[in-house]
């Protein structure tokens, strides 16, 4: 049994990969700040239906979720220093593999969380609009006082979702060369020729983080559900 | 040194690409028939609350939602090869791990991994039919089987078709990490076209291009078939 799985090298395999765990919350954080601002702009962009850029918007959301992000990743490292080139004659080429990595997460994430944003602002009835505007608000206050506040527990639950996928997702940023806790396992086996302990720690380790997210946004749904309950009856 | 687009060569890797998709439908459709039927077996039994089986599968289900889907298939891949080398010797088998075909392990691991997405999705449906509905059919004297067909998929398939679909879609483009464990589905079968030239974004542009035309296909289809089974759920009077 020890030649198919050795548990002390298992036990070994997190202290290591752990100490790389930054790195791959780096990457879930900036992509989902990033990726809220500019999936905002773009679900407000097909919401009001601003001419030409709604249908450019509608084509990028479409072939961003059409792609595996494996591919986006390469198309991004590869793509983006020759689109620089050719648009601003810069050099990117020397750029960290880190920064390719970020704008590939934070372009997937902009056209999903786009979407949630979309829908969620779309569940909430005109009738609400309408009636912030008959009381006198403006455009802005009607969405901030209004929509918004209903927009974003319809939203909650996909929204957690998505980061929960986004985390995962960030598995394949190995592929590029960025040292986080899937990287870190090929420089653990190039010591130990064996990998398979690794791996299987890197998923609890994904698993933990998982879980605690899910957990962190049930009782956030809980806690907004029950205070809109309670508004309501007053 | 300015950057050539060579849409020569991007046509021919649309081709290559092309030919390739039946490796691609291989690794999601089969999976999604095979996670449809385990992932069915595991609803039921969760929503029935059979007892240990039921716990067991709810932790199984939550552990394997939290990991990243490419470790899954390479733990597998790994855990696949060590023990066929470690077990095939003993009992005298002439099977090492080099007889273990990649796409094999692929399908499996893309299997087990639609299982436990399609198992929730399939409680969803089921539990998204008032209860009323299951007693309003036992009592005017329906069967299991009519009860099935006549009152609950029929509430049911609206339900679950967009929920498939987009599963459907997540294999897809699942179906290119297992270019990762060496299966040579559409990603794989471009950048070996551009190994001799270095074109690779032409590879990854005509590989992302059929990529999109699939899952938009697969939208399209949803899209029909919810109008078909929504039928049902139309209001007004008879």
């Amino acid at each position: 049994m020890e030649n198919i799985f050795s548990f002390s090298l298992f036990i070994d395999a997190f202290p290591k990969l752990l100490s790389r765990l930054d790195i791959t919350l780096y990457i879930v954080l900036i992509a989902l700040i990033f990726g809220l601002l500019i999936g905002s702009y773009i679900a407000l962009v097909r919401l009001y239906k601003m001419p030409v850029l709604s249908q450019l918007a509608t084509v990028y959301v479409s072939f961003i979720r059409g792609i595996p992000i494996l591919v986006l990743l390469y198309i991004v490292y590869i793509g983006l220093p020759v689109l620089v080139e050719g648009l601003f004659h810069v050099n990117i080429n020397r750029w960290d593999t880190l920064i390719f990595v970020l704008i590939a997460y934070i372009v997937n994430s902009s056209a999903f969380l786009s979407e949630i944003i979309r829908s969620a602002v779309a569940g909430v009835e005109v009738g609400q609009t309408e009636a912030a505007y008959a009381v006198g608000m403006t455009r802005w206050q009607a969405f901030r006082r209004i929509v918004f506040p209903q927009a974003i527990k319809i939203a909650l639950p996909a929204l957690g979702n998505n980061i929960v996928s986004l985390l995962k997702d960030t598995s394949l940023a190995y592929t590029l060369g960025v040292i986080d806790i899937i990287g870190v396992i090929k420089a653990i086996s190039s010591n130990t020729y064996r990998s398979l302990e690794a791996y299987a720690a890197a998923a609890i380790i994904f698993f933990v983080l998982s879980l605690l997210l899910e957990q962190t946004f049930k009782r956030l749904e809980k806690r907004l559900g029950t205070k809109h309950v309670v508004s309501g009856q007053e | 040194m300015g950057f050539q687009f060579d849409s020569a060569f991007f046509v021919y890797e649309l081709i290559v690409a092309i030919k390739y998709i039946p490796v691609v439908l291989l690794l999601s459709v089969v999976p999604l028939a095979v996670g449809m039927i385990l992932g069915s077996a595991i609803a039921v039994v969760r929503l029935f609350k059979v007892r240990g089986l039921a716990q067991f599968l709810a932790a199984l289900v939550i552990f394997l939602r939290g990991v990243p889907l490419l470790l899954q298939l390479t733990i597998l891949y790994l855990a696949l090869h060590l023990g066929v080398d470690a077990v095939a010797p003993k009992y005298g088998l002439a099977l090492s791990s080099k007889d273990i075909s990649y796409t094999l392990v692929a399908v499996i691991g893309l299997s087990i991994h639609a299982a436990v997405y399609l198992s929730e999705v399939v409680r969803t449906a089921l539990q998204s039919v008032p209860s009323g509905q299951y007693e309003a059919a036992y009592s005017v004297g329906m069967n299991s089987r009519e009860m099935l067909y006549r009152i609950i998929l029929p509430q049911a398939l609206p339900v679950a078709i967009p929920l498939l679909g987009s599963n459907l879609i997540g294999l897809i483009k699942g179906s290119a990490i297992a270019s990762l464990i060496s299966v040579v589905e559409i990603v794989n079968a471009t950048l070996f076209e551009a190994n001799s030239n270095y074109k690779f974004l032409e590879a990854y542009l005509a590989a992302a291009l059929i990529y999109w035309a699939l899952c938009v296909l697969v939208e399209r289809i949803v899209a029909v078939l919810e109008a078909r089974v929504s039928v049902y759920g139309k209001g007004g009077v008879v």
